[in-house]
């Protein structure tokens, strides 16, 4: 593979990071590894060691389970979400970039209402309107990450739309199915791609505020953002219901982060020049 | 008797365990008189400023009248200004209060004798006309409480300091209901003429008027001459702040910026264990959370006897106390365990019962492979017992979908519908002074609440009926184990476990009078007595 | 004349959104399942209570009704009344936006002040050392990573358990106490900027990366203009346009509300309002809210572009221009 040896050694170890991380959590939920997540099977509290590898929780239950599933739905989560967001941010994005007109004007003042909306608050009507759970905590995740996508997607379809062999393909007559999926997409999916991973580092941010606040996944499901959650109040006497959970989110963050840093890299390269 | 297996079997190995006993810290007061939690030293020099921070406002939009005042936090709040006619004392005692004395020359017949020197904090005299004034407001206006204070049929002034109240029934929990703040005096004379708008200000005859407040921020409350008992109140000024999250309620306690806070953390004693200057007592309310399972849900889940008696069964209250809270909470039947006369929860039919007679029961109503949703409130704990409940319902094979929601989703599901449309809800009541008060709201006729979920039940109303005529004595206690066995087998509402009450203070700064037990919520019951250390 | 007509689109269309932000929100307020009233009046209410309040905040009218009230009122600045406190809603706005505004104000001082500075520095040295420039985009990535509810929790922790000098909680108008208000709010200002900081750096980063490949910064090495030189002459001004407009966006976003940042530390700022109010279908405070934080966010905005044209005048034509 070309673009792994091109790519800097921290964009290798985030898409390190990243595989380890879902093998880790495929691996642990398909076997059952710890038991089960919602078990109240020991002591209260329980530091990690021994039976109970990272402990327990404040309800009795083995946190190696919990951190399974906590990371697997925080991903899986988060994924979907910017997967519906990425088809209709491109969906979108072309429509305004290349369509334009009133098609278009009606897309960028879409995305204007909601890219006003206050975050959290955006999130947390959601969660009020659809009832709190997995379904709100998605929906707000599209919402939040889709203004951002489709005005970059937008800003990359005028570009690409002005480019000669478009224009070539336009005026010897190709319908707009074919100009869309030969020369629109191709040129549009680095584009796509980079912005997915830092909307993907969003939703799981995003997931993570809104189960914080308590309108996130449902008890006794568990996701990174409810394992800090109920952690936190309990940095003093057990300090690993939060830092284990915290450093797994920071590093997928981080990770996430970093790669798209590498993949954006990858695809405008740019000629790093030293002033010093 | 059930107890937590599972939970103890694997306690027992272990160097941490919590599952037996409430955690042991160093932390936690001791008072030497019984009935307190700590006492203040009334060696120390009054003034100052007193700093709370409690976890919620009252619930201002009904305004801040006494009598529409039907939850803990406004009562509690409300009690620094307003004072009734009797008031509780430790472990549930019935103590003076406005009254410095009354008589009960018949099971119907109450003379109250007034304190002297009562006056509101205009300046005005109280007297018997404010009280009579008072009962009649009550009995015409809309609050909830007119219920409580029982079949009143006549109040009349009988000279400028006393006052008799006849019942048309005895009414053994009479007094009980009339030392919470909705049975406050008012200043019935301001009120008529118009010269005060109780529902947005205070007037009362309490220790302390308020100065400012801002709906859920703060309160400052100054110290009020001229109050009746002698040197009392303790501080100058009384700073309540509303902090919603337990962090920052933790951190006040801990940099000192509090003097006092309200905890809900069961693990805050041993949270706050080692903090120099700290401490945090536990007071054991008779408040308790309880389990709706809604008779007109959807689809008929519920509306089978033996389907709620099969769920009831499998109720392990032991493990709710002791997982969802820490052990600090107590199993109950309908009469608040702790109060006088309580039933003995461990009697009930349910508790009797075995996992094998749930499922019997399932199977018998056709209602094995049950699935519902349960709505609780998303503040700490209220999510952890409904995590236990889960797991409770699990081991006879019922799946329970936790819907964990804000105060606006909870209460519209819930209250908003008649019929109502939920299929079983998780909250809890305040158990207030007397072991048959909150059984009336057993009684949906009478509660109102419940009108939309709860069938009325014509055996349950004859056991609610008789368990608050009869007086005190052998006869009531058998009367009480009647109405918890009653609640137990019509499982509509089921009794669970109490909740505790956590305070956290800063021993270094402040000397508080906290009481060991309380009905009505509010922590805040000795405030006139607290003594400031270092201010 | 040209830049007049820009102008003038540019205000009708953020009339537009706000239009459509006002609608949006109207009706997600309405859409949230759960009554006022029982929230309002308490679990005894009864119907004919229920109705009376229903009545004294006109939510027995039809939606269109109240909204088209709702509308017009707030077109003469009142937004209501809030049903938990009574009060006007501007009147509580008006004491919590200057906690919003200062916490804001920290944030933006830092991003400036760090993030700035942070973002050239890593950038010009990108080609330097081996593994410099890739422990900037570490750093910068970690301080984008790092949520606030974890940072946040990990501060109130440390800092009220153990005596470091700064306190949590204890929130003071700085109007009354000039230093306890600077106390009270310098960590959760902290906590805030190391979100704030590392996304400016990072843009700045970028931003200065693109520039230093253009033919000018060329032919001024070439010049032998100094590198420091260069960056002040060259190169920020050349950079300034994404850093502004990553500015006034985090200054938009901050304006919103730091929810997180204000329910750890206990900050009575405007995002813990709405969101409580969310919580109790306080309808009136949610919806001037949201439609304040949408002003500020579309005025934002529109600075944005002025700056923009001011500091690159191709800039005010490019965004007439739009193709197609």
């Amino acid at each position: 593979m070309t673009g792994w040896r091109k790519a800097d050694w921290l964009t290798r170890s985030g898409l390190v990071c990243l595989a380890v991380l879902v093998l880790v959590t495929v691996v642990g939920t398909v076997f059952g590894i710890g038991g089960d997540p919602d078990a109240m099977v020991g002591p209260r509290l329980a530091p990690p060691g021994g039976e109970f590898l990272l402990g327990t929780d404040e309800l009795g239950r083995s946190m190696l389970p919990r951190l399974f599933e906590g990371i697997g739905t925080t991903l899986l989560l988060s994924t979907v979400a910017v997967l519906v967001t990425a088809v209709l941010a491109t969906l979108l994005g072309v429509a305004a970039g290349y369509y334009g007109g009133w098609l278009g004007e009606v897309v960028l003042r879409l995305v204007e209402v909601l890219y006003s909306f206050p975050t959290i608050v955006l999130a947390i009507l959601v969660a009020a309107v659809v009832g709190p759970g997995q379904t709100a905590t998605m929906c707000s995740i599209v919402l939040i990450t889709i203004p951002l996508m489709t005005r970059v997607v937008r800003a990359a379809a005028v570009t690409v739309s002005e480019r000669d062999y478009v224009t070539s393909a336009v005026i010897s007559g190709a319908g707009w199915p074919r100009i869309l999926v030969r020369h629109l997409l191709p040129n549009l999916s680095g584009t796509i791609a980079v912005q997915g991973t830092y909307a993907l580092s969003v939703g799981i941010l995003v997931e993570g505020g809104l189960s914080f606040l308590g309108f996130g996944v449902q008890p006794p499901q568990s996701s990174l953002g409810a394992l800090i959650q109920q952690g936190s109040t309990y940095l003093l006497t057990a300090p690993w219901l939060v830092i284990v959970p915290g450093i797994v989110l920071i590093v997928a963050v981080l990770a996430i982060n970093v790669f798209g840093d590498g993949l954006r890299d990858g695809l405008e390269p740019r000629e790093a020049r030293s002033l010093v | 008797m059930r107890i937590p297996r599972i939970l103890c079997a694997v306690a027992a190995t272990a160097v941490l365990s919590s599952c037996s006993a409430a955690p042991v810290s160093d932390n936690a007061p001791t008072s030497e008189v019984p009935g307190y939690l700590a006492v203040a030293d009334e060696a120390v020099t009054s003034g100052g400023t007193l700093d709370l921070q409690m976890t919620v406002d009252n619930g201002a939009a009904t305004g801040l009248d006494p009598q529409l005042a039907d939850v803990a936090t406004s009562w509690q709040l409300m009690s620094l200004v307003y004072e009734t006619l009797v008031t509780v004392g430790p472990d549930f005692s019935i103590e003076p209060g406005l009254a410095e004395s009354w008589d009960n020359p018949s099971p119907t017949e109450y003379v109250f004798h007034l304190r002297k020197g009562v006056t509101f904090s205009n300046g005005r005299a109280m007297t018997a006309d404010d009280v009579v004034g008072s009962f009649e407001r009550l009995l015409a206006g809309q609050g909830v409480w007119k219920t409580q204070i029982g079949p009143v049929e006549k109040v009349s002034k009988v000279d400028d300091r006393t006052v008799s109240v006849t019942l048309s029934s005895p009414y053994q929990p009479f007094l009980a209901s009339l030392a919470n703040v909705p049975a406050a005096v008012l200043p019935i004379k301001e009120i008529e003429d118009g010269s005060v708008d109780i529902t947005r200000e205070m007037l009362g005859t309490g220790p302390f008027v308020v100065k400012s407040h801002r709906q859920d921020v703060s309160w400052q409350f100054t110290r009020r001459d001229g109050y009746w008992a002698q040197g009392k109140p303790s501080a100058d000024t009384v700073n309540i702040a509303i902090a919603g999250q337990e962090q920052a309620r933790m951190a006040a306690l801990q940099n000192g910026s509090a003097d006092l806070v309200m905890l809900g953390n069961v693990d805050a004693p041993e949270l706050l264990n080692g903090v120099r200057g700290t401490a945090v007592g536990t007071q054991a309310t008779t408040d308790f959370y309880y389990l709706m399972l809604n008779s007109n849900a959807p689809g008929g889940k519920f509306d089978d006897p033996r389907v709620r008696q099969a769920i009831n069964i499998a109720m392990d209250r032991r493990a709710i106390a002791d997982s969802a809270l820490g052990g600090l909470g107590k199993p109950t039947g309908v009469t608040p365990a702790g109060l006088p006369g309580s039933c003995d929860p461990a009697q009930v039919p349910s508790a009797k019962a075995g996992l094998d007679r749930a499922r019997q029961l399932l199977r018998e109503a056709g209602a094995e492979n049950l699935t519902f949703e349960l709505a609780a409130y998303s503040t700490a704990p209220a999510p952890a017992v409904a995590q236990v409940i889960q797991q409770n319902l699990q081991r006879i094979g019922i799946t329970v979908n936790i819907e964990q929601l804000d105060e606006g989703s909870w209460s519209g599901k819930v209250y908003g519908e008649v019929p109502a449309t939920f299929d079983a809800a998780l909250s809890w009541f305040a158990g207030y002074a007397d072991a048959a008060m909150v059984g009336k709201w057993w009684n949906p006729e009478q509660a109102g609440f419940n009108v939309g979920f709860m069938e009325p039940n014509a055996e349950l109303n004859t056991a609610i009926d008789k368990a608050i005529a009869t007086p005190a004595g052998p006869e009531r206690d058998t009367a009480l184990q009647q109405l918890c066995d009653a609640v137990d087998t019509d499982a509509q509402m089921i009794p669970l476990v109490t909740r505790p009450a956590l305070i956290g203070y800063r021993s270094d700064a402040l000397s508080p009078t906290l009481y060991a037990t309380e009905g009505y919520g509010n922590v805040l019951r000795g405030i006139a007595d607290f003594r400031l250390l270092t201010k | 004349m040209r830049l007049f007509t820009w102008w003038l689109r540019r205000a009708l269309s953020a009339v537009v959104t706000l239009f459509l932000v006002s609608i949006l929100i109207f009706a997600a307020s309405r859409l949230m399942p759960g009554g006022f009233a029982e929230v309002v009046l308490g679990p005894f209410a009864t119907p004919e209570q229920k109705a009376e309040v229903a009545a004294k905040y006109g939510l027995d009218e039809s939606i269109v009704v109240q909204y088209w009230l709702w509308l017009t009122t707030a077109l003469t600045g009142d937004f209501g009344i809030s049903m938990i406190s009574g009060e006007p809603v501007t009147t509580e706005f008006g004491l919590r936006l200057p906690v919003t505004a200062q916490l804001t104000l920290f944030g933006v001082v830092a991003a400036i002040l760090i993030g700035v500075p942070l973002g050239v520095l890593t950038a010009v040295r990108a080609g330097g050392r081996r593994g410099g420039a890739a422990l900037g985009r570490l750093a910068s990535g970690l301080g984008v990573s790092v949520p606030e509810f974890v940072l946040g929790s990990i501060v109130v922790f440390l800092f009220s358990r153990y005596a470091l000098g700064l306190t949590v909680g204890g929130y003071v108008p700085f109007g009354e106490d000039p230093g306890g208000n600077l106390r009270s709010m310098l960590l959760p200002a902290a906590v805030l900027s190391v979100f704030v900081v590392a996304v400016t750096a990072r843009t700045t980063r970028d931003a200065v990366l693109n520039v230093l490949v253009e033919p000018y910064i060329t032919a001024a090495i070439a010049r032998g203009e100094s590198p420091g030189s260069i960056v002040v002459r060259h190169v920020l001004r050349n950079a300034s346009i994404p850093v502004v407009t990553v500015l006034t966006t985090v200054t938009a976003y901050l304006l919103g509300g730091a929810v997180i940042i204000e329910y750890l530390f206990n900050l009575p700022g405007v995002g813990t309002y709405i969101v409580q109010a969310v919580g109790r279908r306080d309808y009136a405070v949610v919806q001037a809210g949201v439609l304040l934080a949408a002003v500020v966010f579309i005025v934002m905005n529109m600075l944005t572009d002025a700056a923009a044209g001011v500091l690159d005048p191709r800039f005010g034509s490019a965004a007439k221009g739009r193709k197609r």
